[in-house]
Formats: structure tokens, sequence, C-alpha cells
């Protein structure tokens, strides 16, 4: 059933427009709404009323009529008498029909993209409920994940996303779990990423002005058929996880764009172990300080350089070395030479990597 | 109205990725701070910081006085304008400005007020009633700044606002923005990497590299006394010509000699380098584009001016000047001369450098000798 509060919004609005007040019972006399003017019906009254088999009955100066739901039926009263109440209770009745058929319609669509992500769907009866919920199968889609820190349960992130990302434009939203909203984006063609990354980079950054929240947002590839979409969803799980790895820095990561992170998370546990134990032995340097990681990035990132490098950490080229050697000594590889540092920069990688699984406890 | 103050804030990602390094700035209530460098070296990283979108790894966040590191960014009054913005596309303008209210549950009587007071300010209160297809690019610019002003925050934070406009539109909305802030008087931090945008807005500019100040100052001041070779570099545009010279230390005067050109250094300069112990050194001699005559073209005395030979290698008109691109000592430099100037490519030219506006930097640690 839609929300009270819908309901409410609706009757209010019509009684502005029309003067006629509005009360809401279910079949047992209970209230569920009413406009600020209406008084609910005796509940003997309205329980009769909704065993008879008559659609519409005048009690007093207030006309009832039913709103016949799948589940239920509900009573509604109308204050006044005469045709034009008559006609506007029948007007407030269709109105609130249509509003539990569009709002059924949303949650079914809505549990059909959940199931279908989740490979929930027959292939057969993908194209088959689709077809029922009029949602176009050969359109080029994506899925953009966006997980959001610290959600809060009024569903600020999805009643903004929900206006960006609208159905008009081919694009639903859905969610499999409390903390991320899924985004099924429709793009012109297959190879548009830079509408996707556009569109990921756009969620992001009005989550984070609009309702400032903590958001990251990461995509999968684009699929031309609907049946395909799980694969997309998967895609963008998966970038989401290498990026918090690997890319903490990043807000929005691509599938397409995972780099040597994508090789490294997908090796198993116990082979990432052997790989440190091969390089460090037993002295595993798990926990580098700051400053020494700090080193050691600016280093590589300054491929290898110490001049450039002393210069860019505003450090004497001698305490550069120090630093060198004390690592060398501690972990026996020196970064100065291209094999160790290449080994070193995929180790503190695979590390990432281990620490990352630990805190899921695999 | 708000002031900030960021002590020693450093930022470094679980991965070991260092974003900003021992940042230290004291923002006082109505300034238009700047922070400007190339990308990557950690002014988004900052800003987000200060709007508790990331968190601060180590040091203190304090508004007005009160330390924020751990308050949550929905509770810190600070409303922020991205690059990325969109336009919610089936609301009209007014909706478009009271959504972000409303999902805050405030009273509609009072985001109503709100609302059309920010639409005043941005002059859109004609435009409240049009949906986005309906406005022009600075239309919606505007509106997307409106969403912000209606919260009526303490700072407003800016991250390339400007970036995804042409350039037309771009200096356009440099000026409205300037005017609101005027109007509004509030604390702004503004992220660009657009030296042009930096020097025109700001009431101080931060220019960052690396996740590293290198000088916090007014744009004057750091267009005029940079303290490195890099603010040098970044700030103007074209930007400053930097050739190799060698200090030569007679008593209590020096040159320095660029390209077998002997450059008298005046008393202060020449102090600093005597005082540095540059005698014999090799130094980086920096002179920006318009310190440099075409002495065909303007009066430069030319006992004081030092003068160089080149020929013309490309030269670009630009209506108001003309810059003319050459070498001297195999080192590209560019000279903003007069429009009325004859000179071709292929010509040879004789250049006069101003020595008063001569910098000087030291060529291993990059940092100023004199200014």
């Amino acid at each position: 059933m839609v929300s009270t509060q819908i309901i409410k919004n609706c009757l209010e609005e019509l009684t502005s427009i029309t003067k006629v007040e509005f009360c809401i019972q279910d079949a047992s006399g209970a209230l569920f709404t009413e406009t600020s003017g209406a008084q609910a019906t005796d509940a003997d009254i309205v329980a009769n009323f909704a065993d008879s088999t008559v659609d519409s009955q005048i009690i007093g100066d207030s006309y009832l009529l039913k709103i016949d739901d799948e589940e239920m039926t509900y009573i509604l009263t109308a204050i006044g008498t005469g045709e034009y109440t008559l006609m506007i209770a029948k007007v407030a009745v269709s109105e609130i029909r249509n509003l539990m058929t569009a709002y059924k319609e949303k949650y079914d669509r809505n549990n059909f993209f959940q199931n279908l992500l989740l490979d929930n769907l027959l292939l057969v009866d993908i194209h088959n409920r689709a077809k029922k919920l009029h949602i176009d199968v050969q359109v080029p889609r994506a899925i953009i994940l966006v997980e959001i820190e610290n959600n809060e349960s009024d569903n600020i992130a999805g009643d903004l996303l929900g206006s960006i990302f609208t159905p008009h434009n081919g694009d639903y939203l859905t969610e499999v779990d409390e903390n991320s909203i899924i985004v099924i984006k429709a793009v012109r063609n297959e190879d548009d990423y830079e509408e996707l990354n556009k569109a990921a980079t756009v969620a992001v950054d009005m989550l984070n002005t609009e309702a400032m929240l903590k958001v990251r947002a990461a995509y999968g590839t684009i699929v031309s058929d609907l049946k395909n979409l799980s694969k997309s969803y998967k895609e963008a799980k998966m970038a989401m996880d290498v990026g918090k790895i690997f890319y903490a820095e990043k807000r929005v990561m691509s599938y397409n764009e995972l780099g040597i992170g994508r090789l490294i998370y997908q090796l198993p546990s116990n082979l990432c172990n052997v790989f440190i134990h091969e390089i460090f032995g037993d002295n595993i340097p798990y926990d580098l300080d700051n400053e020494t990681l700090n080193t050691i990035n600016a280093f590589l990132d300054n491929n290898l350089n110490v001049s450039e490098t002393s210069r860019k950490l505003f450090i004497h080229r001698n305490t550069l070395v120090y630093r060198i050697e004390k690592l060398q000594k501690s972990t026996g590889l020196d970064i100065r030479n291209f094999e160790d540092a290449m080994l070193f920069r995929i180790s503190l990688m695979v590390m990432n990597y281990l620490k990352y699984l630990d805190s899921k406890d695999y | 109205m708000a002031s900030l103050s960021l002590e020693h804030v450093c930022k470094t990602y679980p991965n070991g990725f260092k974003a900003v390094k021992d940042f230290n700035l004291e923002i006082k209530d109505k300034e238009f701070i700047i922070f400007v460098g190339p990308s990557g070296c950690g002014k988004s990283t900052t800003l987000r910081m200060i709007a508790g979108l990331e968190d601060i790894t180590s040091g203190t966040l304090k508004i007005d006085g009160k330390v924020v590191n751990d308050v949550e960014p929905k509770d810190r009054d600070i409303a922020m304008v991205f690059q990325n913005y969109a336009l919610y596309p089936h609301m009209t303008v007014y909706d478009n400005m009271a959504f972000g209210l409303k999902l805050r549950k405030v009273p509609k009587d009072q985001i109503d007020k709100m609302v059309k007071e920010a639409a005043k300010i941005l002059d859109l209160t004609q435009l409240l009633d049009r949906k986005p297809k309906a406005l022009s690019g600075g239309q919606r610019q505007r509106v997307a700044m409106g969403r912000a002003i209606v919260r009526n925050p303490k700072v407003f934070l800016m991250d390339e606002p400007l970036s995804n406009l042409d350039a037309k539109l771009r200096v356009q909305m440099r000026s409205e923005i300037a005017k609101l802030h005027q109007r509004l008087g509030t604390t702004i931090i503004y992220v660009t990497h657009d030296q042009t945008e930096a020097m025109t807005l700001g009431t101080r500019i931060v220019v960052m590299k690396d996740g590293v100040v290198q000088q916090v100052d007014t744009p004057q001041h750091l267009y005029d006394d940079p303290c490195n070779l890099f603010v040098a570099g970044f700030m103007g545009s074209p930007q400053m010509n930097f050739v190799d010279g060698v200090i030569k230390v007679n008593g209590d005067k020096a040159v320095v000699t660029v390209a077998g050109v002997d450059i008298r250094l005046e008393d202060e300069k020449a102090k600093a380098v005597i005082d540095g112990g540059y005698d014999g050194k090799t130094v980086t001699v920096g002179i920006r584009p318009e310190n440099i005559a075409d002495l065909a073209e303007e009066d430069m005395p030319e006992a004081d001016s030092p003068v160089f030979s080149a020929k013309i290698n490309v030269r670009e008109l630009l209506g108001a000047e003309v810059f003319l691109y050459f070498d001297i000592a195999d080192t590209p430099f560019i000279a903003r001369v007069n429009p009325r100037t004859t000179a071709q490519v292929g010509d040879t030219v004789r250049f006069a450098f101003d020595t008063k506006k001569i910098h000087l930097f030291d060529k291993e640690t990059e940092k100023t000798i004199a200014n």
C-alpha cells in the first residue's frame, strides 16, 4: 500500500481545489488518513458498508465510497451532499486507485531489477517481465554502484539520486543492501564510457554537495542486453572493492581502469602469503611507518631518481640514500634497482590486499 | 560568518599515498581564499577535509575556534559548489534550489523565503518557474550556486566550479562570483588550477604542490615576490622565463652572467648573493615576459639594461600585445611586447632585460635568493 503521507498529500491537494473534505478508513473502520477539516465516520457504519455489495452510499451529510485494492478494501468518506460532492468523491477514488497501481508497478520494477542483478531470474522470465513492466530490453545500460558511508535511514541519498536519474531518461534505481544504491544507467551507445563516468562523478558530487554524504561510486561495463546487467553489477562491485583497497584516493572507479589491482584482487590469499614470504622471509614489513612509506612512494613515483625525489621530499639526497639503505637492510630489497623496486611496489599492493582480506575476516 | 584554522593537517590514504602534508593556514572571516596548484597537488583533498568528506589523518581543523575534526559534514554549516553539478531535469529553478532544504525537512515557508532571497541575489527571480532545459549555461551555473546560497552557510567551498564552462562564460561567471562574495560577505574557499581565476578572485592565494603549501600571500605579492622557482613559474601567463646564469662578485657589487652577457645586480640583490655565498656559482635567473623590451620599439637606457640579440622563432599577435618567442643560450624565452613591433619570424631582434625585475633562484633548492 502507498504510504499514508502520500495519500494524505493527494487528498489535501484535492481539498484545496474542491473544498471537499475527505477521510479514509479501512474495512474495520480504523482511520487510515484524513484531511484537516474531516471527521472519521463511525467505525460500525464503515464496517457495515464494507460488507455490503454497494459501491457508494449516503450516510447523513457524507458520501461513502469503496476503494478496492487486491488485498484490502478501503472506505473513502467525502463530507457533503449533492452531485458535486459525489463527483469529487469519485475523482478521489480514481486518483487513489491510480496511485496504488503506480506504486505497485514501481515496486514490481524494483523487485524485478533486484532479482535480475542477483541472477534470480530465468532468461525467459527476464524478457516476459520486462515487457510487462514496459522496460526496453535492447538499450545499452551499465550499473553505477554508489556506496554511502554512514547511511542514515531517511534515504536522502535515494531521493536525491532518484531526482537525477529518472525513468523518463531510461534510468532506474534499486538497492540490494543498506549502504549502497544501484543506478541502472541507460547510455546512448555501447562505448559511451565518458557519459558513464560523468554520470558517476555527478552522483558523487551531488551527494557530497546536496546531502553532505561521504560516498564512492564504481561502474561496470556497458551491456546491450538486459540479461547481462548482472555482469555489469558484479564488475561494479569488484571495481568498488579494488578501488577501496588499492586506489583509496579515487572517488569514482571504473571496471575498465583497475590496473594491476585487478590482477592482485583475483589472487587467492594463500598464494599472496607465499609470495610475501618469498620476498621478505620472516621480516615482513607490514607496518612501515609513514615516513618510510612516503619515501618509497615518492622514490618510485620519481622513476628511482635520487635527486628529484630528495628535492620533492625537501630532504638532502644523503638522507634519502640513508633511508633507502636502511630499508634494504630490513627487507633485503634495494629499491634503486628496477627489479627490486618493481617487486617492492607489487609487494606493497599485495600486503594492502591481505590487510583488506583480514579486515573482512575471510 | 566564520574563521577557519588548519594546524598541521595531513592526509595519508591507507595505501600510503600522502595527499596533503603539514598544511597550516589561518583563514579570517569574510576572506576569499584560493587554493591553486597543478592536478594532484592536494588542493581538492584539503577542501574535502574542510567539508568533512575526507577524514583528517592528523592535525586539527577549527571553525570559529571549535575543533571540528569529528563533526559530521552536515553539521559543519558549510555549503559546497563542485565542478560536476546536475540540475534536477524535471524540477523548476525554484524546486531545484529548494530540494536540498526539503530533504533536510526545513519548513515550507522558510524554504520559500530562503529561495526567493537567494534568487534575488543571483538575479534569478524571473526564472524561478523555468525548467533547466530553458536556461543558458550561465543561468544553470547560477542555479547550482543558488542551491548552496539558500543554506546560508558560514563557509562556501567551491571546487573548480567554472571548469565545465566555455571561456567566455568563465570570465562572466568569474565576475559574478566576485560580486557574490561582496554581497554575501561570507568566507569563501575556492579551488582552481587556473592562475588567472586565482589572481582575479582571491584576497589571498595558497599555492600548493605535491601536497605541500609553497606560499600563502596576496595575488600581487605572489606575482612580485615568489618564494621559489615553482611559484614563480606557476603564477603568470605566459610563465616567467628561466635561464642559468653564473654569479660574479666584485667587492660589494655583483653581476650574473647569462649567455656571455653580464647583468649588473641591484644593491639589494647583490647583497643577497654575496651573503648567500653564491660567488662563482650557477643560479637560475628568472624574468617575466613583460619585463623584456624590444629595443626597436621601446626605450630602455642601455647603460643599465643588458642587451641580448636573438632570432624570432614564433610571433603571436593577441590584439593588445604580441608574444615573441626566441632562444637565449638554447633556452626558450617569451617576450610580451607592444603590438607596434615590426619584428617578424626570422628577424634578429635586440632585447633588453629590466634588471630591477630580475629574480634569482638557488639552482639546487629552487628557493628564491632575491626578487
